[in-house]
This record gives C-alpha cells, sequence and structure tokens, in this order.
C-alpha cells in the first residue's frame, strides 16, 4: 500500500524537478524524467506500483507540460502521440523492471536456501559425529567391563568406569547445546524479560559449569551497587554458561578465570576473561559462526560442538544486548564482552517493597 | 536383601533407571521399594511405609504431579523428584505441591545419593526444631527474634525478619517465589517476584558478607530460595 505512496512521490518528484528545469532550459522530451520515475517504481517496489507511477505520469504531464498547461487537455497530435509513446515503454520497462527485481528475490531466496541446506548438513554431520564417538567409547567400555568378569583388576575396572562416565557426560552436554540452538532455529527465542540481579544468573552460569572451572582460579567483580536489568534468567545463564565454558576449554590448568561486572552508563558490561592461547586477530570475525572451533591450548583441536557462541550471540542478542569477543593475540587469553542495557525504570520499584 | 537402612520407594516407568537405582541405593544400605506406575506407587507408599520418595515424573498412568497431590493428603514423607525436563515452571509445580528436592535427568548416582542423606537428616530436623538456626557465622535466635552475624546483632525490618524466619523453617529446602511472596505480602502479591528480589537483596546486604558471592541465602534461578544448612555450607569448598 505505501508502495503505491511511494511511486506517486517520485512522480511528484519528477514533476517538480521538470517544472523547474522547464523554466531554465526548454525540455522537448519531459516524458523520459517521467520514465525514470516509472522504471524506479518498478525496480523497488514491483509492477503494480510502476503501472500507478505511469498513469500518474501521464495526467501530470499533461497538466504541467503539455500545451495548454494546467489543463488535462492535450491539443497538439504530436504531443499526444509523445504521451502513447510514453505509455506504451513505460509499461514495457515497467515489467521487465518488475521481472528483474522478482528474479533477483528468488536467486537471493535460492541462496538463502542453499546455505540452509549447508547449516543443516553440517549440523548433521557434526551431531552424529559428536553422537557417535561417545556412544562408541560408552559402549566400548561397558562390554569391555562385561568381560572382565568377576576377576578383573580393580585399576582397569576404575578406568573403564571413568571413561562411561566422562564420556556420558559429553553426550549430556552435547545434547543441551544442541537443543539450545535448535529451539533458536525453531523462532521460539522469545525472550522472558524481567527485572533480575545480574549476580544471580552468573552464580547460577559458574555453578554449572563448577567442574570445567575446578583448577581455574577464579576472580569474580560484581559490585553490588549493580542495577537490575531486565533479562531473560535462562537464555542469558545459558550465555555466559557458554562463555565460561570456552574459558575453561581454551585455558591452561591453572590459569585465572575472571568475571567483571561494571556500570558504563546506560549499559552493564560484563566481561570474562581467559589467560589462554588467545584468537589470531584474523579468526576474531569467525568466531560466531556456528561450527567454528578454535585449537585448544596445547594446539589441538578444541573439544565441543563449536556451537557455544554462536549461542551464546543469538541468547545475548534475544535479551536486547551485544556481545563482542576481543583477544590481543596469541598468547594473550580471550575477553567476551557482554553489554546489556540498563532499565530506565530500575529505580522506580526498588523502594516500593520494603515498607 | 537387609533391611537395615531406610526404605525408599523407587518411583519410574524405565525398568533401566529402576535397575541402576536399585543397585546403587542397595549398595549403600538402603532397602528399596520400586513402583513403575502412579498406581502401584500410591499402593506401595501405604503398605510399605517408605521413609522417602523417589518420583519420576513422566508415569504411564498418570502424571508424577497427581501421585505427589495424593501422597501428600496424608504423609509428609520427604520426596525427590525426578524429571527429564529441565523446565523451571515444573520445578516451581513440583515444589508447591510439596517436593522436597528435584533432581534433572541425566543425574548422577553421588549427587542424588547427597540429596537423599540431606532430605532424610531435614526429617528428622524437622522433628525436634532448634530454637537457634546456625549456618556459618549467621545465627537465627527464633525465640528472642535475634539475627547475629559473626556474633554482631543485625537489626531487620519485621518484614526481613519473617523472610528470614520462612526460610530458616524450609532450610536447606528450595522455597518458591510464590510461597514467600503470599506469606509475607498476601496471595495478592504471588506474581510480584522483582518485589522480591529488591527484598532478598536488601536482606543479603545485612547477613551476607559479599551480596554478589551468596554464602547463605542462595538463588535457584526462575525458583525460589534457599537457605543452606550447616552441612550443605561444608559441602562446599
Amino acid at each position: 500500500m505505501s508502495n503505491y505512496l511511494k511511486s506517486a512521490l517520485a512522480v511528484a518528484v519528477v514533476a517538480l524537478v521538470g517544472h523547474v528545469l522547464t523554466r531554465v532550459v526548454p525540455l522537448p522530451h519531459v516524458s523520459v524524467l517521467f520514465l525514470a520515475a516509472v522504471v524506479t517504481s518498478a525496480t523497488l517496489w514491483g509492477l503494480g506500483p510502476s503501472l500507478f507511477a505511469a498513469i500518474l505520469s501521464v495526467a501530470a504531464g499533461s497538466f504541467l507540460f503539455y500545451r495548454p498547461i494546467y489543463s488535462f487537455h492535450v491539443a497538439s497530435p504530436q504531443d499526444f502521440a509523445d504521451l502513447i509513446v510514453f505509455v506504451v515503454v513505460a509499461v514495457l520497462t515497467g515489467r521487465l523492471a518488475a521481472r528483474m527485481r522478482s528474479q533477483a528475490r528468488e536467486i537471493a531466496e535460492a541462496r538463502l536456501k542453499v546455505q540452509g541446506e549447508a547449516l543443516r548438513e553440517a549440523l548433521l554431520n557434526s551431531v552424529s559425529h559428536d553422537l557417535q564417538t561417545p556412544l562408541a567409547s560408552i559402549l566400548g567400555s561397558a562390554t569391555a567391563l562385561e568381560t572382565l568378569g568377576e576377576h578383573g583388576e580393580p585399576r582397569a575396572r576404575r578406568e573403564l568406569v571413568a571413561t562411561v562416565r566422562e564420556e556420558a557426560e559429553r553426550l549430556a552436554s552435547y545434547i543441551d547445546s544442541v537443543l539450545d540452538l535448535s529451539r533458536i532455529r525453531a523462532g521460539q527465542l522469545a525472550p522472558r524479560l524481567e527485572l533480575v540481579e545480574l549476580a544471580d544468573i552468573v552464580n547460577a552460569a559458574l555453578r554449572r559449569k563448577e567442574k570445567a572451572l575446578a583448577g581455574h582460579p577464579l576472580r569474580i567483580e560484581l559490585p553490588p551497587e549493580l542495577p537490575m536489568l531486565r533479562l531473560d534468567l535462562f537464555l542469558m545463564e545459558h550465555a555466559l554458561a557458554n562463555v565460561l565454558d570456552n574459558a575453561a576449554k581454551y585455558s591452561p590448568a591453572g590459569a585465572e578465570v575472571s568475571v567483571v561486572a561494571r556500570r558504563e552508563g546506560s549499559e552493564v558490561v560484563l566481561e570474562i576473561g581467559d589467560r589462554g592461547r588467545g584468537i589470531p586477530a584474523e579468526e576474531l570475525d569467525r568466531v560466531f559462526d556456528a561450527f567454528y572451533r578454535g585449537s585448544a591450548h596445547d594446539g589441538r583441536p578444541a573439544a565441543g560442538s563449536g556451537l557455544g557462541l554462536a549461542i551464546c550471540r543469538a541468547f545475548v542478542e534475544g535479551n536486547g544486548g551485544a556481545v563482542a569477543v576481543l583477544s590481543a593475540g596469541p598468547a594473550q587469553g580471550v575477553r567476551v564482552k557482554i553489554r546489556l542495557p540498563v532499565p530506565t525504570a530500575a529505580a522506580a520499584s526498588e523502594e516500593a517493597a520494603d515498607e | 536383601m537387609s533391611d537395615a537402612g531406610p526404605r525408599i520407594l523407587v518411583v519410574d516407568d524405565e525398568p533401566q533407571i529402576r535397575r541402576f537405582l536399585r543397585v546403587g541405593l542397595q549398595s549403600h544400605a538402603y532397602a528399596v521399594v520400586e513402583a513403575a506406575t502412579a498406581a502401584a506407587a500410591l499402593r506401595a507408599a501405604v503398605t510399605e511405609r517408605p521413609e522417602l520418595v523417589v518420583l519420576d515424573l513422566g508415569l504411564p498412568d498418570r502424571e508424577g504431579f497427581d501421585v505427589l497431590r495424593a501422597l501428600r493428603e496424608w504423609s509428609r514423607v520427604p520426596v525427590i523428584v525426578l524429571s527429564v525436563r529441565s523446565r523451571e515452571d515444573e520445578k516451581v509445580r513440583a515444589f508447591e505441591l510439596g517436593a522436597d528436592d528435584y533432581v534433572v535427568k541425566p543425574f548422577g548416582m553421588a549427587e542424588l545419593l547427597a540429596r537423599i542423606r540431606a532430605a532424610l537428616r531435614r526429617q528428622v530436623e524437622r522433628e525436634a526444631p532448634e530454637p537457634v538456626f546456625r549456618v556459618g557465622g549467621l545465627e537465627v535466635d527464633l525465640v528472642h527474634r535475634i539475627v547475629r552475624v559473626d556474633s554482631a546483632e543485625v537489626r531487620l525490618s519485621p518484614k526481613q525478619y519473617r523472610l528470614l524466619q520462612i526460610l530458616v523453617a524450609h532450610a536447606g529446602k528450595v522455597v518458591t517465589h510464590g510461597q514467600l511472596l503470599s506469606e509475607i505480602w498476601g496471595a495478592a502479591h504471588r506474581d510480584d517476584v522483582q518485589y522480591l528480589r529488591v527484598f532478598i537483596r536488601k536482606l543479603r546486604s545485612r547477613i551476607e558478607a559479599d551480596p554478589a558471592r551468596p554464602n547463605y541465602l542462595l538463588t535457584e534461578l526462575g525458583v525460589g530460595y534457599r537457605l543452606r544448612t550447616p552441612d550443605q555450607l561444608a559441602g562446599t569448598s
């Protein structure tokens, strides 16, 4: 609907320009000017608006430019022929441009579909690989335990049991992240925003990742005067847990992991830092891609789904925030900077409760 | 099968889950009774008189919530709910129907055992409540209504004290937002969770050394709050 309005506006602009120009220089074929409005309408807004623009152009042209001026009557047969030619050309170019436009859209859609297919295929490959590997270890260890029978060496038994547990845990955490991702892609990412304590969320994420973070000294700075934020508790907690997981995974045992929050104007900035091997500058903009995996602190490819930061970004942005990954270079560690808006009404309910 | 330890009723329709629970619990000297359906669970609760129930929420005949509700009409036996779903609204519902704890599948045996021990101990303490509750440096004298932190008396507003009192009465257990709100501000305020958050922030600033990293008054994200008992405090580093 508003596309027709834009077409009308384009014609009006052309008419005005033409009107001013004819005062300065004689324009024998003003219809060419109107053609510009028609073609613009066709390429930007489609066939309908372009035909509408053509009709308006005929009206405006006969009213403003063809004698007698300021009348819809066209006296000269030459001008009349000019108008007929204009209408034919306008309709033809309008249709042509509109078709090009829809083809361009089809191409874009097809490309998106191909990207979707590629992503789905990559997901499927990644899922089947990441599910099969731990499953193979679990099945193998369990059957090995069975064959050990009563006489198995206690150490062998312990090792096999530990393998079963570790691999099952890996499987569980992998399934968690696939569920997260499918939730985003299914469009169920409707955040339930409420005023919450950021500290509660940080503490919950730290508790969930306690095991992964064991062996890393933690530096937590959460000033008590931080304002409450309007967030979805669970999306934010997941996002943070993913970042903490990376911090633990990409830095050697004993290296500090820090979580520091501070207020910066109308935002709260939450920074999660590690002392790991960092990320080369040329890879920084790829870290948010699904299935991107850096190499672990020992240089080998890191275990994991490569979904953590992709999920983190989707969740943080779903909360109205922004996330950036900074690294000063190799061996300098990584800082993940999450910016969250401070709600304007945060202070309003602060005093209400304690009466 | 020895009958030495406390008797636990395990309610789950998956035979594999029941098997590992049976083996795991029996090896820690618990006696185990099994039920695969809601009907069998309610029967066993009457005939076997278990000292604790481990209840799965997804049962073939009726919802696990129904078992919990029916059980709570006549019994205060501790119930630990098991569920594959980590959905917070389910946790809230389970706690409000009287569950004592909640474990999300998949879980490890060590975690379940710790929760069972804690629930059994709370049951004992509930039968003989102490007039003074102590955890770490926090001391709540329920008779004289005095709160001390590291031996120094702390002044609380009447509502802050009421909140603390409720948490002490359920120490170690999650108390949901809805339960706290309707106890303190009345049923009309059941949904004003923001009130509660502001309020908890103030209470923490009086009783916690670092309110942002609380040691006693913990948040169960999206569910409610829990006051730690001394052994829960000892259980963390």
